[in-house]
This record gives C-alpha cells, structure tokens and sequence, in this order.
C-alpha cells in the first residue's frame, strides 16, 4: 500500500521541477547580492541606528526628526507638519536632494548644515551611505517600500532559498573526527584569548574588566551632543520617552521619582559597562573604550558629581562611589507584614458589599482594536 | 492564476449568499456574523422561529474544494482567528526596538502558549541570527574557558520542561489604580511553553568550575548585549539552555538559536540570543539589574535582585475583551495561575469583588513553575458581578490584594505586581478593569 502511493508521488514532475527551481532561485538570489537592490537591505539593517529619530513607512510618524517617506524623490525639508531649522532649510534652497548632497549630510550633518537639529555624528564609511542612500530611494512617499529592494522575501521564496541554504556535506567516516581532551563529554573547544577578550566587556563596581584609558568631561560632551543627545536632551533631561539620566535628586520619595544616574544608580561601573555593550542604541560596540571614559566623565558632570574639568580614568575610577549605593536593599519581601495571614478568609469576608472606585475607562490608554 | 480566479468567484458568491441571509431573515438568529465576531452580542439562541439556513442550505464549505495539501507549508491559524495577535500599548516606551508587546490571554485556553503568540521584550530588536554563525562561549573562573556550536549543544544530554515566563513587570501599569482595559494588557507579559535544552549544569561541568564559583553572568548576542548576575545555586538547580519551545526550533523573538531558561524567576534573566556566559565570584550589578528591574519603595530604599515572580493569577475570561455574550445561565469562567516557587495548590473565585469565595476546579496538568488553567462552572443570575481569583501555591503562598501590596511598598514599585484582579461584569454582559472597595 504505502509503496504503491510512494511510486505515485514520485512519478509526478512536480518533484523534479521543484528541484529545478530551487537551482534557479539559487542563482536569481546571487545575482541580487551583488547588487543595488541587496544595499538597500543592508541600508535597512543601518536604517536601526536612525529609527530613534526618523520613521519610514504608511503609518510612520515625525519623531524627534521628520518622516522620511519619499526622501530621495521629494523636494528636500518638505515633510508636512515639521518644523525643519533654518539651517537645513536655508542649504538646500528648495532643491532636492541628490545622492551627493545626501552623501555628504549623512557623512557629517552638523558640517553640513551647521544648526541643523540632526545632532548625529555621523556614518563613517561611504559603503554605509551609499547602501543607507539606496534604501531610502526604495521607499515612495506612501512609506511602502519594493520587497525585492529590502530584500524581503515571501513565504515560500524564503522556504526554498533556505532549504537551498544546505552545503553539499561532505561525509566523512565517524572515526577520522577528533575527540577533545577536556571535560566530562569532551564537547565543545578550546577558547583563545583572542575571543574571550573580544566578548569580556563586562565591568564591575570593584573595577574588575575596566580597561585601561581615559577620558575628559570636555572631550565627552563633545562626543555626548553628536550621539546622545539627540534622545537623552541636551542636559540627559530625557527627549520624549527616552531614559533621563542626570538630575532628580532626592526625588525618591516623591510621588513622580526620577531614576537617574545621579538619584538612583548605585555604580559608576554600570555607567561605563552599559555605554560600552549597548550605546548609542543603533549603533552598539562603536565607541572607543576611552570615548566611554569620556562620556562617562561627562555624565557625571551633568549629574553635578564632578567639575567641567574632570579626567575620569581607570586609575581613579574606583574612587568614585555614586551617591545612592546605600540605599539598595536584599530582596526582604518575605517580611512584608500583610504575609503574616494563615488561611485566606472563604465567606463574609467584608461587612459591605463591594462599591466601584476607579475604572479603566476614565483614563482611556487602552490601544484601539482589541 | 486559475486558483486566484476560483477565489476570487468564491469570495463573490459568499459575499452575495450573506447579503441576501441579512436581508432575508428578520428577527431570526442570523449567526453569520456574530458568531465571527467575540465582541458582538449574540442573540438568543433560546427559540427559533425559522429554520435556520446554515443548517437548511449548502454552504460554500460543504461544496466548493478547499486548498489542498501544501498551500500552506508551515500551517498558520483560520482566518476568523486574526484578532488573537500580540498588541503593543505604544505609550509606553520610546521606539518599537526596544519595547514589549502583550500575549491575548483571553484569546487562549490550556495552558500551552502558541510559540507565535508569546509576548515579546527586545532591548535592540530581533537578532537575526544563523545557527550556523552562532557561538556560545563559557569564560572566567573555569578550569577551561570554551567555545560551543549549536551542533555541540546537540550532542549534551536534553529534556523537556514546561515553564512560564513572566516579565518583572507586568501588571505594573497598574499600580496606581486601574488603567488598562483588557487582561492581554494588565497580565499579557507572560507566556507558558514546553522547552527542549540542555542542563546548565551540563555545560558548566565541561569547562569546570573553579572552587570561588559563585555567580554567573548570561550576555546575548542582539546590539544590547543584554546580561544579567545569576547566583550559581540556581544555575546548577533548574536552569536549562534552550533550543526549542513547543517542539519547535526557538522563534527569532525568543532567542533563536538559543536563550537561558531561568525557571520561576524574573523575564529579563531569561537572555535570549544567549552567545556567552562568564563565570565569577561576585554580582556584576548591570544596567537591567540597578537602573531597571529593581523596586523602588515608599521610603526611597530599592529591592534590588528580586528575581522570584510570586504567586499570581487572573481571570481570562470574562475579561474586558472577552465579554460575555450569551447572557444568563450557564457561564465558564477560566483563568490562569502561577508561581515562580513551585506548583499551584489552590485558586478561589470570588463574584462578588471578594466578599465570598468558591474554590476553582484546578485543570491538569499541573507542573511546578508552569502556569495552570482553573475553570469556575456557575449558572449566572444576569446581575453584575465583580470577579476575582486568588492564587495560592504549594508553599502556602496566598496571592496579596493590590492594596496590599501598595501598603507595603507604596506607588512606585513598577515591577512584581501581583496583585489580585477586579472584572467587574456589567448586567448586559460587558466587563471592565476596575478598583473597588
């Protein structure tokens, strides 16, 4: 029975021409590769370290900077309903942009276009704006975008180019493979010194994983208004809903606390540590390792901790201790005192029956379209 | 293109079949619409005056062929399912890469959360990463720091474990009162999975771990290299790398190709896209472990490694986005419990906004530190009622009021909100989140 519809199955041109096409899609997806249409992928994936400030597509909104819908085909600084600097207005006269004038904004856009609100240092490599270029050509002035420029493939183009994905495997006999001497199941290599100095970025509050460098207050700030600002504000008051982080002192027990660096982190470590895995958001793992002393530096001074002309260093680190590190306690919920109850009450467990005091829909932040 | 065609003439024809079913039928039950629809009242279905025609005609279904095999090559949910989707509330965070959006608990029933309806928290969005690509490192205090493929991963002893996992902060919108409508919102940032990986144990004994091992540090590979400290006594208890959730290869939200199962214990411990653990002798205090994900009290002391999610649970449905429909009689009403320490005991369901209590029927199966599905079975006056669950665990845990908790730590704790929950179901069946007396 099973053989007989086995014999049928494979008797269909289905299965050959399946494979035929895999071969085909193979080649089609190589020839993209090499081309226009896979940089505005690439351009997408860069896009990340705009997206903090700049929305693309039909629901896009402006943010700190404008939707940039249609960027590359519409008269430049013409979005609807945002409030370009005069600066930017006044280089571009109207014109539009070409991928010249692109290029050399993206490249530096505070020389550019000296108090233009695009507080952003910049993309270094000319790749990267070429590819960043072409990706927002492939975006109209609805926002929508062609697939095939963003490298966005649908369902079953992606499951026949994965299943093609497979290397031919070479099959060797079991035995010509080395078994490792280490451990238990002897799995696993190895690891060089080289790749666990790549990966070990982590810092602790005893100064433990610091590197060795330094940086100035001065020379953070400038670093700070190119690439933080332009989400934690000028001050690190916070733009929008983005994390403040200078300021709010003793406002901890106040109805609207502010958890800043300041007020409430316990450990400079976590400044440096968290800059230099996660900062700036788009854009991880770019800075130096004294750019992050530097606006370590500057972070404290924003926070009134140190002077202007403070040089934070991995020789004085350890002695600055952040004003809040005495206040954080062990987990104590065990000893809340409502626990002390045995066995919860089953009836009659209040005199009066149950009255309304606040409802959901007053405030009304619930999402439309539930 | 003939496929395109015959859909294109069938959609017609149903088009036509229920404009003349609407205009046709007056007063009769047409259920054509509304039992598509879960927030529409039904009408009663307690008489019929007329036969109804989707009983006494041929519908499209039961003639025309539908798609055959291989339409649909990684199967996806009907089509009159599109309302059970994650949501996100966009208020709340500054840019979608770095958010959370909700699993619809009230969608969902048992207690397996489908893989492509678990909530999601990305710090830098979805890595996107080839298993092929991905290395996995074990450093500091071993006697061998090493480097692991997935396919040596594959090859340490697995098993199969289903657990919750439940963000620090869900629910803590709602610490100042009640703000959003809908349990997806006010208790969506869990979800329950089965998940294949291997003992943490297993690999932390291949590098070997020195005699001053005490902590551990988890790091991911996504732009925000998410990490933080786990204390080696629970490493070495119940902690699990995963590969798999539900049977399935990790989805790319969840980590793919691998993510930290930290059973019972706060969300963000969970590291997903997991590509380095470093082993050492202290705590690291990172950024998710000082700045976020510790509780501020009323007194301005902080909570810091608060990492046990306590007894907790909620009524599913009715709920603000599952109302009820059908008016009076027979009700279900279902919901879900959990806790982080171990299995849950008991749950009471109260009515009447916690006055009177009626102990659940508890659903199987029941496993420690995974959610569990409690069913209450009531025939229902039609008056309004204020629902409420209470948890409590094997260890005798009894899950608190809000004021409760408000009490003990003030306002502005934000995380580990678990605090019981007000429906409150009006007489025409609708329900909203409220706060009562």
């Amino acid at each position: 029975m099973l053989t007989g519809k086995r014999s049928l199955f494979s008797n269909q041109p289905g299965v050959i021409s399946k494979y035929v096409l895999t071969v085909l899609f193979i080649g089609l997806s190589n020839g993209i590769v090499g081309n226009v249409s896979a940089d505005a992928a690439k351009g997408k994936m860069l896009f990340g370290q705009c997206s903090g400030c700049h929305q693309v597509g039909p629901e896009a909104k402006h943010l700190f900077g404008p939707i940039l819908n249609g960027v590359m085909q519409r008269e430049a600084a013409s979005a609807p309903d945002y409030a370009y600097s005069d600066a930017l207005k006044n280089k571009l006269q109207g014109g539009n942009w070409s991928d010249e004038s692109m290029d050399a904004f993206l490249a530096a856009p505070m020389s550019y276009a000296p108090g233009t609100k695009m507080a952003f240092v910049g993309v270094q490599s000319e790749e990267d704006r070429a590819n960043l270029i072409n990706y927002l050509r492939s975006i109209d002035t609805d926002g929508n975008s062609s697939d095939a420029a963003t490298g966005v493939l649908n369902e079953s183009e992606q499951s026949s180019e994965n299943a093609s994905n497979e290397p031919p495997q070479e099959r060797r006999p079991a035995t010509e493979f080395a078994v490792p001497e280490h451990g238990v199941l002897h799995l696993g290599r190895l690891a060089l010194a080289e790749e666990v100095q790549a990966w070990d970025i982590d810092v602790r509050p005893d100064g433990v994983g610091l590197p060795v460098g330094q940086g100035s207050a001065t020379v953070g700030g400038e670093l700070y208004d190119a690439v933080c600002a332009s989400c934690h504000g000028d001050f690190g008051e916070g733009t929008g809903r983005w994390p403040i982080l200078a300021g709010g002192m003793d406002t901890l027990t106040e109805e609207r606390p502010e958890k800043t660096i300041g007020s409430y982190w316990p450990y400079l470590s976590t400044v440096y540590d968290y800059v230099r895995r996660a900062m700036p958001f788009g854009n991880a793992r770019s800075l130096s390792d004294d750019d992050v002393y530097a606006i370590t530096a500057y972070l404290l001074y924003l926070n009134d901790l140190v002077d202007e002309d403070f040089t934070l260093s991995s020789d004085n680190f350890s002695s600055i201790a952040l004003p809040n590190e005495q206040n954080f306690i062990a987990d104590n919920r065990l000893e809340e005192a409502f626990r002390q109850s045995s066995e919860p009450c089953m009836s009659n467990c209040a005199d009066e029956p149950a009255v309304v005091l606040q409802r959901a829909r007053v405030l009304d932040v619930t999402p439309e379209g539930n | 293109m003939t496929d395109g065609k015959k859909q294109a003439s069938l959609s017609r024809r149903a088009a036509l079949k229920k404009g003349l079913l609407a205009s046709g039928s007056v007063g009769a039950s047409i259920a054509t619409g509304s039992l598509l629809s879960s927030s529409a009242q039904a009408a009663s279905h307690a008489t019929q005056s007329q036969p109804e025609k989707l009983i006494t005609e041929v519908q499209d279904w039961n003639k025309y062929l539908g798609d055959g095999v291989d339409a649909r090559p990684y199967g996806r949910p009907s089509q009159f399912e599109g309302d059970a989707v994650r949501r996100s509330v966009a208020w709340l965070t500054a840019d979608p890469k770095s958010s959370v959006n909700f699993t619809p608990l009230h969608k969902l029933d048992g207690i397996i959360t489908p893989s492509g309806l678990c909530f999601e928290r990305h710090h830098g969005g979805i890595a996107e990463i080839s298993p092929d690509d991905h290395r996995f490192m074990i450093n500091g205090l071993v006697d061998n720091p090493l480097v692991f493929t997935m396919q040596d991963l594959a090859r340490f002893p697995r098993e199969n474990r289903v657990y919750f996992l439940e963000c620090a902060a869900n629910s803590g919108m709602e610490w100042r009162g009640a703000q959003l409508n809908g349990c997806q919102f006010t208790h969506g940032m869990v979800h329950n999975v089965m998940y294949t990986g291997v003992r943490l144990s297993h690999l932390l004994k291949e590098a070997g771990l020195k005699s001053n091992a005490k902590w551990l540090l988890p790091e991911g590979a996504d732009p925000s290299h998410m990490t933080r400290s786990i204390p080696m006594e629970k490493a070495l208890d119940d902690c699990l790398i995963a590969t798999h959730m539900n049977g399935e290869a990790l989805r790319p939200e969840q980590g793919y190709p691998m993510r930290l199962v930290v059973p019972g214990w706060e969300g963000n411990m969970w590291v997903k896209w997991l590509r380095r653990i470093e082993v050492g002798d202290k705590p690291w205090h990172q950024r998710e472990e000082t700045s976020k994900y510790t509780d501020l009290l009323e007194d301005g002391l902080a909570r810091r490694f608060t990492w046990e999610m306590e007894v907790k649970s909620v009524v599913t449905s009715p709920s603000p986005q599952a109302p009820v429909n059908h008016g009076r009689g027979q009700l279900v009403i279902t919901g879900l419990a959990w806790s982080g320490l171990g299995k849950i005991k008991r749950v009471d369901v109260s009515i009447d906004g916690g006055r009177n209590w009626t102990t659940a029927r508890l659903d199987e199966p029941s496993f420690s530190k995974s959610v569990h599905r409690f069913y209450l079975d009531i025939n229902w006056d039609g008056k309004e009622m204020f629902l409420q669950s209470r948890a409590i665990d094997e260890l005798g845990h009894v899950q608190p009021t809000k004021n409760q908790l408000r009490a003990a730590r003030g306002l502005n704790s934000i995380y580990h909100n678990n605090g019981i929950q007000t429906w409150h179901v009006r007489n025409d069946g609708s329900v909203e989140n409220v706060e009562i007396s």
